[in-house]
């Protein structure tokens, strides 16, 4: 393979972006593929299949070739609103998955650099930082801050922009309270169960570090079946 | 605070290339019945056998490794390793789970 190539792969991926190496077993070429990209002699014959196999996320041998695909997906981007000490935690275990994390608080004394320091960090309203961010599906959010102002209007845009996963830290009574302003603010039922409340699959712990792993738990779960279903 | 850096497999060979290091990839590219690795999991190796990533779980890095000062030796450029459960060598780099694993494995060129 090309050191050209290897760059590219290493600036793309740290772009986020989505797009595929493709490898010619025969003669060992290799090239970059995306979407809309006119291929080489080499790849051109199985455009279709390529796209197939790059649109499913699928890694293999492509059937009846001897050509290699490997995909590079973008990954998700998840929102953590509330710079509280499970947001530290929520770094470390995020930082060798494929997760880009972004953390909002209006609160300055909990969201500085020293407490976060490689992480993108906004210091503003959720409701303000939302008007400016682009956001999909391919989101996640998780709320730590259960207070209602800071907290409702993360989800309430979440939901709107049907993100992946959406959690929400706080106690049983706290999450039906949430419900409960969620439903008369004109979300269904349906909308409201979507959201995991209480936040995390049931570790049995209550430290910060077990709390977060338990978050990172579900929505590493969450992402998986994600991935699954679009492969059925 | 000092800055983290989370060097990934890809950026390894890249930096072994730039201190003139031989570098070669290895990829999982087929697998059967069940192996560690998943199909595209990768590992970088250069000219002194130092290596970073995996493509089994530890199995078969060895004679991986092995298979690539082999291919800077021969003066090739890319070849593809299999490893069965059943390969003579079995109790030395065979996969213990049982399964079947296809690597290719290809030198980095300027």
């Amino acid at each position: 393979m090309k050191l050209e190539i290897l760059n590219e792969i290493i600036k793309k991926k740290s772009s986020s972006q989505n797009f595929a190496l493709l490898t010619n077993l025969t003669n060992g070429n290799s090239e970059i593929f995306e979407f809309g990209k006119l291929l080489s002699i080499d790849f051109e014959n199985y455009k279709k299949q390529i796209e197939n196999y790059h649109s499913l996320k699928k890694n293999g041998v492509i059937d009846g070739t001897q050509i290699f695909i490997q995909n590079f997906t973008k990954p998700i981007e998840v929102i953590i609103v509330g710079a509280v000490h499970i947001a530290q935690y929520l770094v470390d275990l995020f930082k060798n998955l494929n997760f880009v994390i972004t953390i909002v608080d209006p609160r300055k004394f909990f969201i500085t650099y020293e407490r976060f320091p490689n992480v993108k960090i906004i210091n503003d309203w959720p409701e303000e930082i939302f008007k400016k961010l682009e956001t999909d599906s391919n989101n996640a959010l998780i709320t730590l801050t259960h207070d209602p102002k800071i907290d409702d209007p993360a989800l309430k845009h979440a939901l709107k922009n049907k993100f992946f996963y959406i959690g929400a830290l706080g106690s049983k009574k706290t999450h039906t309270k949430r419900c409960q302003r969620l439903k008369e603010s004109g979300f269904t039922e349906e909308e409201i169960a979507s959201i995991h409340g209480p936040i995390g699959i049931k570790l049995g712990g209550k430290s910060g570090p077990e709390i977060a792993l338990s978050i990172v738990s579900q929505l590493v779960l969450e992402s998986n079946k994600l991935l699954l279903n679009s492969k059925k | 605070m000092e800055k983290q850096i989370k060097r990934t497999i890809l950026e390894q060979g890249r930096d072994w290339f730039k201190s003139d290091r031989k570098v070669i990839l290895a990829r999982v590219i087929q697998t059967w019945g069940s192996s560690p690795c998943p199909v595209g999991s990768n590992m970088i190796v250069n000219d002194k056998g130092e290596f970073f990533g995996s493509v089994s779980g530890g199995c078969v890095e060895a004679n991986v490794i092995e298979e690539c000062l082999d291919l800077l030796k021969n003066n090739n450029s890319f070849k593809q390793l299999e490893f069965k459960v059943s390969d003579d060598n079995a109790w030395n780099v065979g996969l213990a789970c049982g399964g079947e694993i296809k690597i290719y494995i290809e030198k980095i060129n300027s």
